[in-house]
């Protein structure tokens, strides 16, 4: 009876469990292993092992190094704009009495645009003849080249991400609004509390582990940062758009040169294991605690 | 009993974030409205607020829409791409569903350990191993091919550990019941479990399509034959061919949003909670 149900159970796991295998531990595991070697797709008998080589070459590369600060200066910019404005609108539309479900469904449009799509829509916007330069016109500013010039193309590509994922994270924001307990401000209301105290006493900590998740997922998501370049400027003007993970795609599938590719996915993977990991130490660590202060409470 | 202040604050507020949702909204309402203009007119309108509002209703209308579905391969782009969808989605819960009901309710060596196996899984981003499925799919001539486009997207760690969440909790004794009636536990896997599980299912398959029907960086590497394309990638090779008017881009762009504009509004209340099911588990 034991051996035919782990029988059964390897038969149901089974086909899961080649696939996983084929395509994401050996993939993970030849990654690692590419990444101290020149594996080269095009000639792959003349593969050497080189150690640390291409981790210490890549630091080197100048193009590189320009992918990662350029992928840095977007997480700069997508962080705080994409985190703020979602806490910011989701904090209005939960006190708004009035066209609460337009609000919602108005601010989440562009979530539903594919990356694509968005950055089709935008480049038409961005145009120097296009919609946005002539709006600025009507303002009095001059008209601006965005994603044509190598200064102003990253913080343009920028300001339409954030455009377009804010409503994502306003929703995430939202439902953790909805779940804090309408007792706490009842309390608080007979305590003859301002607003602002309210704001900052209650909903801040209880949407402390939740603005935890959307930092670290937002910042994730910007150091993932590659369809919209790709689109929009090809990672031009001057490189000034290409990323991290453009120059992983690059290297690897249009250069063919594996062994590098790999060690900046390694590279590039490291960075966001860390950044997740930190997510869950914080906010694992805040919900322990709110265990313990329970307790406390209950003594 | 709201006050008089209190009143007055709603109103502004409602005002406010009003003429907020609609500056916000200023590119998607330029698209809609001069994707039934021909060029002349979006350049014509530019300069006022008739560059917001649609055309009136004349003979042309729709001409954009029809050029693009008549005399380019946008059609059939996006009928691959339901074709597509459809397939992971069927493939991805069976096998996804099946993983997920062995790690939830069958006995089998080193079941926990598989469960943090796939949980650690989640964290790898797909950008470092794409280049590797790449070149295994290019190694194997299944580039494009369909066979070569859906075999790494069909397992998804992720879905599995959904699946596992839900069956969990489902009654052991149906089980033990369906046992007795020598129901085959594929049968009953599929003939019980699965339809006592919409919700779960739904959710893996709304969010399976949205996520075949938005992907880029994938069919972009595995495409490259015209026949095979997906909706985005052919949505690259027709705006950058130069015989593309900017009204017909924007009636493309306005096309490929229609499916899931679709999805959104019948599966709202899924995706909502999915949404926030993210945050709240790990928040």
């Amino acid at each position: 009876m034991k051996k035919k149900e782990s029988i059964l159970g390897m038969a149901f796991f089974g086909p899961a469990l080649v696939l996983l295998i084929l395509f994401l531990f050996l993939p993970m595991v030849l990654t690692l292993v590419f990444s101290f070697t020149d594996y080269f797709a095009l000639n792959p008998d003349m593969t050497h092992f080189v150690g640390l080589e291409n981790y210490i070459n890549i630091f080197k590369d100048e193009l590189f190094v320009k992918s990662f600060f350029n992928t840095v200066k977007f997480v700069i910019i997508i962080v705080p704009c994409q985190c703020i404005g979602a806490l910011v609108l989701a904090l209005a539309i939960n006190k708004v009495t009035h066209c609460k479900k337009y609000f919602k469904v108005a601010f989440f449009i562009p979530v539903v645009m594919s990356l694509a799509v968005v950055s089709t829509l935008w480049m038409d916007i961005y145009s120097p003849e296009g919609i946005l330069n002539t709006m600025l016109a009507h303002l009095g500013i001059s008209a601006q080249p965005f994603i044509h010039s190598a200064k102003q193309a990253l913080p343009s590509i920028a300001v339409m991400s954030v455009w377009q994922g804010v409503g994502y994270q306003m929703i995430i924001f939202l439902g953790g609004l909805q779940n804090i307990n309408p007792a706490l401000y009842e309390a608080a209301e007979m305590d003859h509390a301002s607003g602002w105290q309210k704001f900052k006493d209650i909903t801040l900590p209880e949407l402390k582990p939740l603005c935890v998740f959307v930092f670290i997922t937002v910042t994730i998501g910007a150091f993932r940062m590659l369809v919209q370049p790709m689109v929009m400027t090809g990672g031009g003007p001057d490189h000034s758009t290409y990323t991290l993970v453009y120059d992983i795609y690059e290297t690897g599938t249009m250069n063919w040169e594996m062994g590098l590719a790999s060690t900046m996915a390694i590279v590039f993977t490291v960075f966001v294991v860390v950044l997740t990991i930190i997510q869950n130490v914080l906010t694992k660590g805040k919900e322990e605690k709110k265990h313990v202060n329970k307790k406390a409470k209950n003594i | 009993m709201l006050t008089k202040k209190q009143k007055t604050f709603n109103w502004v507020l409602a005002v406010f974030l009003l003429l907020l949702s609609i500056f916000f909204l200023f590119p998607v309402i330029w698209m809609l409205a001069n994707s039934f203009k021909p060029d002349a007119a979006i350049t014509a309108d530019m300069n006022s607020v008739a560059a917001f509002i649609p055309p009136a209703l004349n003979g042309n209308y729709f001409e954009n829409y029809i050029t693009i579905l008549t005399d380019t391969n946008f059609l059939r782009y996006m009928l691959n791409t339901l074709g597509y969808a459809a397939l992971l989605i069927v493939l991805g819960v069976i096998v996804n569903g099946l993983a997920g009901y062995a790690l939830a309710k069958i006995n089998f060596p080193f079941r926990d350990q598989w469960l943090l196996i796939i949980m650690m899984l989640l964290i790898v981003p797909t950008e470092t191993v794409i280049t590797i499925h790449f070149l295994i799919i290019a190694k194997a001539g299944l580039l494009n091919t369909v066979i070569g486009y859906v075999l790494p997207m069909i397992v998804n760690p992720f879905n599995i550990f959904l699946f596992r969440q839900v069956f969990v909790s489902l009654p052991d004794d149906v089980y033990e019941a369906a046992q007795l009636d020598f129901c085959s536990p594929v049968k009953y896997f599929f003939t019980m479990v699965l339809p006592m599980s919409k919700t779960v299912v739904a959710t893996v398959s709304v969010f399976t399509f949205l996520g075949v029907w938005n992907d880029y960086l994938w069919p972009s590497l595995v495409f490259t034959s015209s026949d095979l394309l997906t909706a985005q990638i052919g949505l690259n090779s027709i705006t950058s061919n130069d015989n593309t008017t900017m009204g017909q881009t924007l009636a493309v762009i306005t096309l490929i949003t229609i499916p899931v504009i679709i999805i959104y509004a019948l599966f709202s209340k899924q995706i909502v909670e999915g949404v926030t099911s993210t945050g709240s588990k790990e928040g």
